[in-house]
């Protein structure tokens, strides 16, 4: 605006700091107890449609039937191929942790090999120069004794070439 | 069979970044007043008054019980509503359902922001699932950042033509006296803006702004009573999709909420050619890419076409199809707001009144969108006739 506003009024600074304890639930409470004790990604099935998720699903989003039948998980990837991305070049709040984005930061949309549905992850490489759609990735999981069943335990996913 | 409904009054508050000197209730009243006025009726003639935004926003929940002294909505029934970006466009929409049903002649619906009040992104990424993906959404911006990727990777769209469409829309939003982001920008001075979010440079993301926006609807026994230049809800439809491979082709065809609106409204209404049966697009196009491609996915160009007509310079104000002739939400983002906003806007194109950014070609028939929630998304179909 160019021209100068009417003065500010009293204003109110306020911060709202809510604490949540989120469920994960029995499907994705079952992915992350494979990956923390055994470190492999599992995919689930819809019975209905046969995809695999990965993220498993509890529940197919197309035919709304009950995905919790262990037998027919798969593992999958830990390779897989880059559909898209996004490259932070400017910092934002993060509501998980009320700390400011560590920048450069960049999130792969990345399909595991096996998989039906896609995954969203950290990628390693920053330039964008190299960061190609369909190039190939790689999860990178953290040893087992740093492992602690969430989405932390890939640390993020790196280029490879085959 | 649903009755027929139309828009009788149409109000908006300029948009701005700030605005110190007034307060969330204030700002509903000022959108609120302005459609009384276009509509020459009084509070007391609205059956229901409903609003729309995100709480979260401004840290307010369930603001509509406090704020309903402004907005007129005390003692009468009604609900709020909060589905992201298509608050606005639902709130049109949910109006809608109230007259068709034939249970109300006058409704007012208001979809309002302040974005000055809290941090827009952060609120943004709560959407996702806290377990898996909320620390790799940086709000909208990173996930519209990744279908701007896609689109150059399948389409040949470069960032040049996104600049190209930022620098449309500053020649229009500056003929707009409410929009927010007034300035003329050059397209090499959009192309040399500071990278946010690759591909988005600042300039190619829509701003945080804040304004409201009010809708009276009416029946039409009502509306041919009170209003000259009734503007005709013709359909409209609402898309929730999964959010998976589809988005992005992989494992199937490629299909998303847009393309599911554009195939169902043009189906249903027999349009075979939507840049000639409909001659003007208020679009919801929160990023610099959105209306190339958004223009393919509503069907309503071919694949790959959308960024061959910004080359033309055919979607420009006084172009073969103008889409966002008020600036977009390129130049004015309320979020609460934006959506009803593309609405508005359609209507007052409609009825003639958009001032000086009116389009050079007659709108018979003009559409509106919506998009937001995770990739949901609203399509509206407005006509100057009822049928």
């Amino acid at each position: 605006m160019k021209a100068k506003t009417q003065e500010e009024l009293i204003y109110l600074n306020m911060t709202m700091k809510v604490p949540y304890k989120w469920r994960t639930g029995e499907t994705m409470g079952e992915f992350f107890r494979e990956l923390k004790e055994n470190g492999i990604i599992y995919a689930n099935q819809c019975p209905t449609c046969g995809r695999h998720f990965c993220l498993p699903k509890s529940v197919c989003t197309r035919d709304h039937t009950k995905c919790t039948e262990r037998s027919k998980w798969i593992p999958v990837g830990p390779k897989g191929t880059l559909v898209t991305y996004f490259m932070a070049e400017q910092s934002f709040l993060l509501p998980t942790t009320g700390e400011m984005l560590k920048i450069p930061f960049a999130v792969g949309i990345v399909l595991l090999d096996g998989a039906a549905v896609i995954l969203q992850h950290q990628l390693e490489e920053t330039d964008t120069e190299k960061i190609k759609p369909f190039m190939r990735v790689e999860a990178v999981i953290k040893p087992k004794e740093e492992r602690k069943g969430n989405i932390y335990d890939i640390v993020h996913f790196k280029t490879i070439h085959e | 069979m649903a009755n027929r409904v139309a828009i009788v009054g149409i109000g908006q508050t300029t948009h701005s970044g700030r605005r110190p000197y007034v307060n969330d209730g204030e700002l509903i009243y000022d959108a609120v007043t302005k459609a009384l006025a276009d509509a020459d009726l009084s509070i007391n003639d609205m059956e229901s008054v409903m609003s729309g935004n995100m709480d979260l926003f401004e840290g307010h929940h369930l603001n509509d019980a406090m704020l309903n002294l402004y907005s007129g909505a005390a003692g009468k029934p009604g609900f709020k509503m909060n589905t992201g970006g298509t608050v606005g466009s639902m709130m049109a929409i949910q109006g809608w359902y109230h007259v068709a049903s034939g249970l109300f002649d006058l409704v007012l619906v208001i979809g309002w922001e302040k974005h000055d009040e809290g941090l827009v992104t952060p609120a943004i990424s709560t959407i996702t699932d806290p377990a898996v993906d909320r620390p790799f959404l940086v709000g909208a911006i990173g996930g519209l950042a990744t279908v701007s990727v896609a689109y150059m990777q399948r389409s040949g769209c470069k960032l040049e033509h996104a600049a190209m469409v930022r620098a449309n829309a500053s020649q229009a939003a500056a003929r707009n006296p409410n929009a927010h982001m007034r300035e003329i920008y050059s397209v090499e001075e959009v192309m040399n803006a500071r990278m946010v979010m690759y591909p988005l440079n600042l300039l190619m993301c829509c701003p945080t702004s804040l304004g409201a926006t009010a809708l009276i609807l009416a029946s039409e026994s009502k509306a041919k009573k009170i209003c000259k230049k009734p503007v005709w809800m013709k359909d409209h439809v609402t898309v929730h999709v999964e959010y998976g491979g589809a988005q992005f082709g992989i494992g199937e065809k490629r299909w998303t909420s847009h393309m599911e609106a554009g195939a169902k409204l043009f189906k249903r209404n027999n349009i075979t050619k939507p840049m000639v049966e409909t001659q003007v697009f208020e679009m919801y196009d929160p990023m610099a890419f959105a209306i190339p491609m958004w223009l393919e996915d509503f069907l309503i160009c071919e694949p790959n076409e959308g960024w061959k007509l910004v080359e033309k310079g055919a979607l420009k104000l006084e172009g073969e199809y103008p889409v966002s002739p008020s600036g977009g939400v390129l130049c004015t983002n309320s979020i609460g707001d934006s959506a009803i906003l593309r609405v508005a806007e359609a209507a007052l194109q409609i009825r003639g009144d958009a001032g000086e950014h009116q389009v050079t070609r007659e709108v018979k028939q003009a559409l509106a969108s919506g998009f937001g929630g995770s990739y949901w998304s609203d399509l509206l179909l407005l006509s100057k006739t009822k049928d």
